[in-house]
């Protein structure tokens, strides 16, 4: 065998045991939560809220937290992403201070999540005056999440024809006319797979609510933007690490992260599959 | 009795510095078909988007001379370019309906210029689709997608959203280039027939096309308006050498 042959052989070798190993490691990952956690989950396990110390009852409370959480945040995250993201693909003159805006926009999208946590605890927290709370949680939430949001949107608004364009200014339509029109409906699918995306990222996250609103424990769901709340993130953080009963609460603690871990997955997997569907609808 | 309803006084058009039209002069002659020929690159394209200003969406683009459409210069001071583009209707070299129903399609127009009473847009909708040749095709599916017909049905589509405004004129920059033989020749019968309500200004790279469908023909190359008569004579004894190698098919 030569060795252009040998070469070849070692790397095709090579690269599928990586992919082979990473595939394990994510099968891994869900087997373990899988097998820990199922023996707690039941329909009283979702409608039920925390019990004595967290020892017993459900995780309703953090659950409903987490979906108030990302509600809020989409509610502010959307309008000001896709708004951002526009500005970028339709108005956006190519110059310095464009460039800047990029920039500095891709550079949000590196920063750590728990320096967004810092940000959101000192702007809405402190500065704001919201003390912690579902609202200055949602925010920081918020932050964390529009870089990507403004990334989707812009890509969804230049993947429009320019064909679209031609034809709707040719028949005398003004700019805002062809986008609310022609470019707004025709992107709308790529846009709504980008928030779907964002929607999973958000519900994730634990460093940036955990100075800003998550609560260690809640008697109730929020029933106000200025209440603290119970998250699924934190709350596996806290039945993990700072729970007064750590052992006895671990069944419960996999239960949650079988939870979150679904919601998280069914949430992405939709997306990644509605995006595929478009694009195989667009190629048509 | 020819009536001039486009004409052309010495129009330069720039890209940064580069000069892409020289002193284009002539007239285009109402409920004619005019042809524009000539080899890629020629400025013939460039030239049909400055009469409906699609050229003011490229930032570098600039244009010297007048242009009047019905007597007026459509690129002095204050010119309504919504209104303008509502008279000059344009139809584009691929089929570009909008990914939405065919009646929404062709509504698109009139909807922009405050139609709203249904009545009105249904009879607006079916003429222009009668109008184009399209009608007897798709009155039964007037609610389904624009973009699941043919090339050649979605080129009809596209000029029945164009007529749909009520143009004066009908600009169509190689129509039938991405259509198959038969498409184009639906198309080509199509617009003999609009010729007699709308004044058709036609780019084509399809010499017999020309010579088939219009009145007049004006040859193109590299910038320059080269000769410009009515297309029998272009075609038979041109003036100019070089419209006939470019006819007889020597470059281009």
């Amino acid at each position: 065998m030569d060795g252009r042959r040998f070469a070849d052989m070692m790397m095709t070798v090579l690269s599928w045991a990586a992919a082979l190993l990473l595939t394990g490691m994510v099968v891994a990952i869900i087997g373990f939560v899988v097998v820990r956690g199922y023996s707690v989950l039941s329909l009283d396990f979702l409608i039920e809220p925390p019990r004595d110390s967290m020892t017993r009852g459900g995780i309703m409370t953090p659950l409903v937290g987490t979906l108030q959480l990302v509600g809020v945040a989409m509610f502010f995250a959307i309008p000001v992403g896709v708004a951002t993201g526009l500005y970028f693909a339709e108005y956006a003159r190519d110059d310095m201070f464009t460039s800047i805006l990029r920039l500095a926009i891709r550079s949000l999208a590196g920063v750590p999540s728990v320096v967004f946590g810092l940000f959101g605890l000192s702007l809405f927290v402190i500065l704001l005056g919201f003390g912690p709370s579902l609202l200055a949680a949602a925010l920081t939430l918020a932050c964390l999440t529009l870089p990507l949001m403004v990334t989707a949107s812009e890509q969804a608004f230049l993947a429009v024809p320019k064909d679209y364009r031609d034809a709707s200014y040719a028949l005398g339509a003004s700019k805002w006319q062809t986008i609310r029109k022609v470019v707004l409906p025709a992107a709308a699918p790529t846009v709504i797979t980008g928030i779907i995306l964002s929607v999973g990222r958000v519900a994730g996250e634990t460093a940036p609510i955990m100075f800003t609103g998550a609560a260690f424990f809640a008697p109730h769901i929020a029933r106000s933007l200025f209440s603290e709340v119970m998250a699924l993130p934190y709350h596996i953080y806290v039945l993990a690490t700072a729970g007064t009963f750590i052992e006895e609460t671990r069944p419960i603690q996999y239960g949650t992260v079988l939870v979150l871990l679904l919601l998280v997955l069914g949430i992405c997997s939709g997306g990644i599959y509605m995006r595929s569907r478009l694009r195989r609808l667009m190629r048509r | 009795m020819e009536k001039i309803l486009v004409s052309s006084r010495g129009v330069n058009l720039y890209y940064d510095s580069a000069r892409v039209l020289k002193d284009i002069t002539f007239d285009v002659m109402e409920k004619q078909v005019t042809a524009l020929i000539g080899p890629s690159g020629c400025g013939k394209s460039s030239f049909l988007r400055c009469i409906n200003r699609m050229n003011d969406f490229i930032p570098s683009a600039r244009v010297e001379g007048e242009i009047l459409v019905g007597g007026s210069n459509i690129y002095a001071g204050g010119v309504d370019v919504i209104a303008l583009r509502r008279n000059v209707g344009m139809v584009f070299q691929k089929p570009n309906p909008f990914p939405m129903s065919i009646y929404d399609n062709v509504a698109y127009g009139p909807r922009l210029h405050g139609v709203k009473q249904k009545d009105r847009l249904d009879e607006t909708v079916k003429q222009s689709l009668v109008g184009a040749a399209l009608w007897d095709e798709v009155k039964d599916k007037l609610k389904t997608p624009g973009t699941g017909l043919s090339g050649g049905q979605q080129q009809r589509l596209c000029i029945a959203r164009a007529i749909a405004t009520e143009p004066e004129i009908l600009l169509m920059d190689e129509p039938t280039s991405a259509l198959d033989p038969m498409a184009t020749a639906r198309i080509e019968e199509l617009v003999r027939e609009l010729k007699k309500r709308y004044t058709v200004v036609i780019v084509t790279h399809n010499m017999q096309q020309a010579a088939r469908i219009s009145d007049r023909t004006a040859f193109f190359l590299m910038g320059d308006l080269v000769e410009y008569d009515a297309t029998p004579k272009m075609f038979t004894s041109p003036e100019d050498k070089r419209t006939e190698d470019y006819i007889t098919g020597r470059f281009g």
